[in-house]
């Protein structure tokens, strides 16, 4: 009995080791999440808290299926790639800089395991009125806008208010979300290019720029969870 | 002989390669004369021939006449490589040529950190009108047709580098800078920037699709923003 344990053990071990071995998947990306860190904090800050003077929103805390999700769209030319978005074209040839799928992994890994880093408010907007506009919103973001990884629905809770608006104004330009545009994807991908579709979609629900103003002054009073998105 | 490694797709091409081996010819026949006549007279002066240097002051013509006569034979190389360059840089730089019939077709080439944008003209030819056509990283045209384009930057300085074109053209932000090509063969090839600016510089490249006729008018009917609103 005890020799069995003793296998089950060892061989636990075993797995738990290869697991880590094959994917960076789990964990903070290790020391080559760090390493690939370094480029993006030139943007988005050395706590990956965003930097407005480079329109570069926060990614510390976003979860890991989220940011990597984002990595390969840029990637693929499903984000980033549309006259009308010029920061998304700052941030594409980034996502191309990441050699491998390893490391877009684990640069992944280690911006998720950073603390969220608190927002400051910049914006006008009425959160007790946002909160009726927030309604269609909840099925995919979350009562508490905590974001759900099936319907690819990132956190909002934590974001900056200057980014949620331009990320909303570009969904309503159609300079995001723009679908796969002809082009041949893989199912995954085409996948999420069709949610991100909906997003858009979404959008036109918010019929002014008031309307976008009063929902993320309702999503800034919502309480960061300590999950973030899971 | 630059066409054996980069395809000459323009009607430039063929210019601007020929200067590029007038300069090669001419400075290449100096700089292999000075180093053969350098290699000679170590040969030539070895230590077993004659151990002691003569040192010259300068004063005296005649010594020096040798080195007088090749700076002055250099000089009236340069008076070709001058004249050629010159020509060359009216033509292609200087002059914007028309088009027999009238106005030339105008594209739109607008660069930025790190991407090109490009805005054609759509079928009736006029730009700012709502048909034109925008997209990145992509610019469509058809063979032999002259195109003017303008060059623009959002942000810092690029450069519009299409290498089969032979064409290098500064972006400066703030400036509309004019220019032309006309190409000579149809197919696909690079766009790159030519200016290093900033990290994602090397990430920045794009493609110019050369079309025949039908092609590119079928491109533009496929790609018309009033046709595609209209289905
Ligand atoms: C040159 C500046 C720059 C660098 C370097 C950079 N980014 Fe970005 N990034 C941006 C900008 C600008 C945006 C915003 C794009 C937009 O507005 O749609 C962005 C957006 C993102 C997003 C989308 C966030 C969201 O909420 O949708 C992710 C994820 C991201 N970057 C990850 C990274 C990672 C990881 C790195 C390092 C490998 C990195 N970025 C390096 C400029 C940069
Ligand atoms: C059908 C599901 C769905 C609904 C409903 C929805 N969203 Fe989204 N939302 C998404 C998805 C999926 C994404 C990520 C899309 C992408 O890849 O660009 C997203 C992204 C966003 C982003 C960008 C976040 C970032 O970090 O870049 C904002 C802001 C946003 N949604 C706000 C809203 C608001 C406000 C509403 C309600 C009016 C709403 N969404 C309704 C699915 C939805
Ligand atoms: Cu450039």
């Amino acid at each position: 009995m005890r020799e069995f344990r003793a296998i089950c053990a060892a061989l636990g071990a075993l797995m738990l080791a290869a697991a880590a071995f094959a994917e960076a998947e789990t964990g903070d990306g290790g020391a080559r999440g760090r390493q690939l860190f370094a480029l993006c904090t030139q943007c988005h800050g050395v706590d990956g808290g965003g930097r407005r003077e480079y329109q570069a929103p926060a990614i510390a805390g976003l979860p890991q299926w989220y940011v990597s999700g984002q990595l390969e769209m840029f990637r693929s030319g499903l984000r980033g790639q549309h006259f009308d978005d010029a920061e998304g074209m700052r941030m594409r040839p980034m996502s191309l800089a990441l050699a491998s799928d390893a490391d877009l992994q684990a640069v992944s890994a280690h911006t998720a395991s950073l603390p969220l880093v608190p927002q400051a408010s910049t914006l006008p907007g009425n959160a007790a009125v946002g909160s009726a506009y927030y309604g269609p919103c909840i099925g995919c973001h979350g009562l508490q806008g905590e974001g759900r990884e099936p319907l690819f629905a990132p956190p909002l809770v934590g974001q900056s208010d200057w980014y949620l608006l331009s990320a909303m104004q570009k969904y309503k330009a159609g300079a995001r979300g723009y679908g796969l545009r002809g082009g041949d994807h893989p199912p995954a991908l085409a996948q999420r290019a069709a949610l991100a579709q909906g997003m858009a979609g979404f959008s036109q629900v918010l019929a002014s720029e008031q309307a976008i103003l009063d929902v993320i002054a309702y999503i800034l009073s919502l309480e960061p969870s300590a999950g973030g998105g899971e | 002989m630059i066409e054996y490694w980069l395809q000459a797709a323009s009607t430039y091409a063929g210019d601007i390669d020929f200067v590029i081996e007038l300069v090669a010819v001419i400075v290449g026949f100096w700089f292999f004369l000075t180093v053969g006549i350098f290699f000679w007279l170590i040969f030539a002066h070895r230590v077993s021939r004659s151990p002691r240097a003569e040192y010259l002051t300068g004063d005296e013509e005649q010594p020096k006449k040798f080195i007088t006569w090749a700076h002055m034979l250099v000089l009236v190389c340069d008076v070709f490589i001058v004249w050629a360059a010159v020509q060359v840089w009216y033509e292609v730089k200087q002059e914007l040529p028309l088009e027999n019939g009238g106005q030339p077709q105008v594209v739109r080439v607008i660069s930025q950190q790190w991407a090109w944008s490009f805005v054609h003209p759509g079928a009736d030819g006029v730009l700012d009108t709502a048909d034109d056509i925008r997209s990145v990283d992509e610019l469509h045209i058809e063979v032999n047709r002259l195109y003017h384009y303008e060059l623009s930057s959002k942000d810092v300085l690029h450069s519009f580098s299409v290498p089969v074109f032979r064409l290098k053209q500064d972006a400066i932000p703030g400036r509309v800078i004019r220019g032309w090509f006309e190409a000579t063969q149809t197919g696909s090839y690079d766009i790159q920037c030519a200016e290093i600016c900033g990290i994602g510089h090397a990430l920045m490249p794009a493609r110019i699709v050369i079309e025949t006729p039908e092609q590119h008018a079928a491109w533009l009917a496929g790609h018309s923003p009033t046709q595609l609103a209209a289905r």
